[in-house]
């Protein structure tokens, strides 16, 4: 009997994924459980298991090909194999995902007698006063001359080294420094006197976190969205340093999605994915990034398990510890800037998420600005004013804030 | 969208738009292309405008011909470049010339689409890449499209053109899957910066667009960041994108799939040569195909044009020894 093996979803919003590597060839014996293939989606590497034993019998899909979820890519022989014995297992550095093959190159310079140099080369030697077949004679330069070893001369030149590194963070043309310190060494006091002088701008390179938010920002911003704006009477909700109005919020917020199953729901082409749990993402700060991570299953947990959840999702962000699972699942993002004093804002879709919830600061009688922006394409507006109207309603029970306060004592 | 979708796609909402709008070519009616770019046309525009031809690629480009200069704005499809050796008479002694030599009153807005490169294993008279040919003639437009936006939009704009248009494809790009841009003021004489870089100007177009992009990423691992230029025309070609791009990096690599003789690198680099001789740091390099019919065997077929590897591999022995 034959068993189809299919591309499996490692996440919510991985659509396709790439095969980067078979470990195993047609005709060789797969265990249950063994990595057969390492899958690169997302950006992420993750390894393939046979959820069955048997023959691998045929590999449909070859490597660096990229194919939809679902979409079968092996076929497994199953039944009684008789093999002799399991091969033995391969050494565990094999498993690692490897980056694409780079091709090896040999690379030979060009040499000639001194006189030779590009055309542009040239052009700077002149601009900068240089005579090119001195200082080539003198080998200080080589032959033929490019404009890099000009540069370089020039800056070796001109600059104490610790100037040099500090060159490198800024945008500065190399012409307006010689123009200001024609015949002097530059050293790090004078240049960082001339970038304030001048105003030249820093280069503040961007983390791989700040790219992928980009990415993602870039990609569900422009989906058809919507927004609600409200003011919450939050004078009920017992929150203190302990317990922040964030971890009060989740709680209140996941009990609520229970009702609402498409605040549960993931976007597919053609159906909804929903989930039976309330998983609730919360926009993180740290340092200069924003992270994502998600509380799972929010409908089940104590207010105070969700505090040490919370914490210990901060401190793994901190530690730039947070994995795939930590940050995939959700399907309503909370976003608290209210503490900053900030009234009232609305917020951007994480990419996957069908809400993300805007609370702004709040007043001294309670009441709050929250603004709520929708997926429309899975929150209709009806639902989404029901959902608002039951979480005002919810805030305002009574016996529900006492219920979950409870849970907050030892 | 798949790109064979994208050309599908523009088909249908040319068609939709202007009832003068119609199809010509072998097979792209009942069995929907070769390529499966025309499927589903028969069925929606009828036989009428959507028109299956003998196996005679002159006739089409002719019958296409004197379709445009009574009015109609027909897409003629030539199965493969290979096939419109053919049609050459019509292409080159009427299509590129009767606006001129009738003192320009007779339009001919004429499109006449063609896949052509390497697939695989086609052999020699069904792999070759051949839009020097077409780019050599002036009197014609020579469009190509490396992916969905600029096949929907490229091929859209040249039907609404008034001038004869060659729009070339690339066999291997069909069942590509790319992000169809809404890019409302797309302009096909304007080239595409597909990704910025301060070191190395690459110029490309159709598939080796791809393969450029792949070489791109181990480069920068090398330290080299380089500057890819999409050309979407080739007759004109936008010099003004590519010397602009060249002042900044004062380095040119020209990457194409056709032969490296009398190419369209050897234009290129002869044009950033007598312009921007002063501001060039390295001699510029082509990355083309062998001098060879494309051979059968997979692993020769391969020897014969650029391959990502390769691209690298030159690349970056070449501004090695360039003082990069």
């Amino acid at each position: 009997m034959d068993y189809e093996i299919s591309m499996p979803q490692f996440s919510d919003t991985m659509e396709r994924g790439k095969i980067v590597r078979w470990l195993k060839k047609e005709g060789d014996m797969v265990e249950k459980g063994e990595v057969i293939a390492e899958i690169e989606a997302e950006k992420a590497v993750m390894e393939l298991q046979s959820f069955k034993r048997g023959v691998l019998k045929r590999i449909l899909v070859k490597e660096g090909e990229e194919v939809p979820v679902g979409k079968p890519i092996a076929l497994l022989e199953l039944g009684e194999v008789r093999e002799v014995k399991p091969p033995p297992p391969k050494p565990k550095e094999e498993l690692k995902p490897q980056p694409l093959p780079k091709p090896e190159v040999k690379v030979e310079r060009v040499g000639l007698p001194p006189g030779f140099a590009s055309p542009y080369a040239r052009i700077l030697a002149k601009d900068y006063g240089l005579n090119l077949e001195e200082l080539q004679r003198e080998e200080r330069l080589p032959s033929p001359t490019h404009a890099r070893d000009v540069e370089e001369l020039l800056l070796e030149r001109q600059f104490t080294p610790k100037a040099l590194e500090l060159l490198k963070e800024y945008e500065i043309d190399l012409r307006e420094i010689l123009e200001e310190f024609p015949s002097q060494k530059v050293d790090e006091d004078m240049l960082l006197a001339f970038v304030e002088k001048r105003g030249i701008p820093k280069r503040l390179p961007i983390s791989q976190v700040q790219k992928t938010l980009i990415a993602n920002l870039s990609k569900s911003f422009p989906l058809p969205h919507y927004h609600i704006y409200e003011v919450f009477d939050l004078s009920l909700v017992p929150w203190d340093k302990d317990f922040t109005l964030t971890h009060w919020l989740i709680k209140v917020v996941g009990d609520a999605m229970q009702h609402f199953e498409r605040l549960r729901a993931v976007y597919r082409e053609d159906h909804y994915l929903v989930f039976p749990d309330s998983n609730v993402g919360i926009a993180m700060a740290v340092g200069e990034e924003l992270y994502n991570p998600v509380i799972k299953g929010v409908n089940k947990k104590s207010l105070k398990e969700i505090r040490e959840e919370v914490r210990s999702l901060r401190k793994k962000a901190e530690e730039g510890r947070l994995s795939l699972d930590d940050m995939q699942g959700g399907t309503l993002t909370i976003s608290n800037l209210g503490m900053f004093g900030i009234r009232s804002f609305d917020a951007i879709l994480p990419y996957g998420h069908v809400c993300i919830i805007a609370v702004g600061m709040q007043e001294e009688d309670g009441k709050t600005h929250i603004t709520f922006t929708f997926d429309h394409r899975v929150v209709n507006g009806l639902h989404g004013a029901l959902f608002v109207k039951h979480l005002k309603e919810k805030v305002l029970d009574r016996e529900y804030i006492k219920f979950l306060k409870r849970s907050t004592h030892v | 969208m798949l790109y064979r979708d994208a050309l599908n796609l523009a088909l249908d909402h040319a068609m939709e738009q202007d009832p003068r709008v119609l199809l010509l070519g072998e097979d792209v009616g009942f069995y929907g292309g070769n390529y499966k770019v025309t499927d589903g046309l028969y069925v929606k525009y009828g036989p009428k405008r959507v028109i299956d031809t003998p196996i005679a690629e002159n006739s089409i480009v002719g019958t296409a011909i004197g379709m445009a200069m009574m009015g109609l704005r027909p897409v003629a499809e030539i199965m493969t470049a290979n096939f419109a050796m053919l049609a050459m008479d019509q292409v080159v002694n009427q299509m590129a010339k009767l606006r001129y030599m009738s003192g320009g009153k007779i339009f001919l807005p004429l499109v006449v689409r063609m896949p052509q490169g390497v697939a695989k294993q086609l052999a020699a008279q069904h792999s070759q890449s051949l839009e020097h040919l077409f780019a050599s003639v002036p009197g014609l437009y020579v469009f190509c499209a490396s992916d969905s936006t600029s096949a929907y939009h490229g091929l859209l704009y040249a039907i609404k053109l008034d001038d004869p248009v060659i729009f070339l494809e690339h066999v291997l790009l069909y069942g590509v899957d790319f992000p169809l841009e809404n890019s409302k003021d797309f302009n096909p004489f304007q080239a595409r910066v597909l990704k910025e870089g301060k070191d190395i100007t690459v110029v490309s177009y159709l598939k080796m667009v791809h393969d450029v992009l792949k070489a791109c990423q181990w480069l920068e691992e090398e330290g080299l960041y380089c500057e890819v230029i999409d050309l979407v025309s080739l007759r004109p070609i936008d010099f003004e994108t590519i010397y602009s791009s060249v002042k900044k990096t004062k380095r040119l690599v020209v990457v194409y799939e056709a032969p490296k003789s009398f190419g369209l690198g050897a234009e290129v680099s002869a044009r950033v040569c007598e312009e921007l001789f002063y501001f060039l740091d390295a001699p510029p390099l082509r990355i083309a195909g062998g001098e060879v019919p494309i051979p059968y065997n997979r692993r020769l077929e391969l020897l014969a044009i650029p391959t990502p590897e390769r691209i690298y591999s030159q690349i970056l022995s070449w501004s090695k020894s360039h003082g990069l």
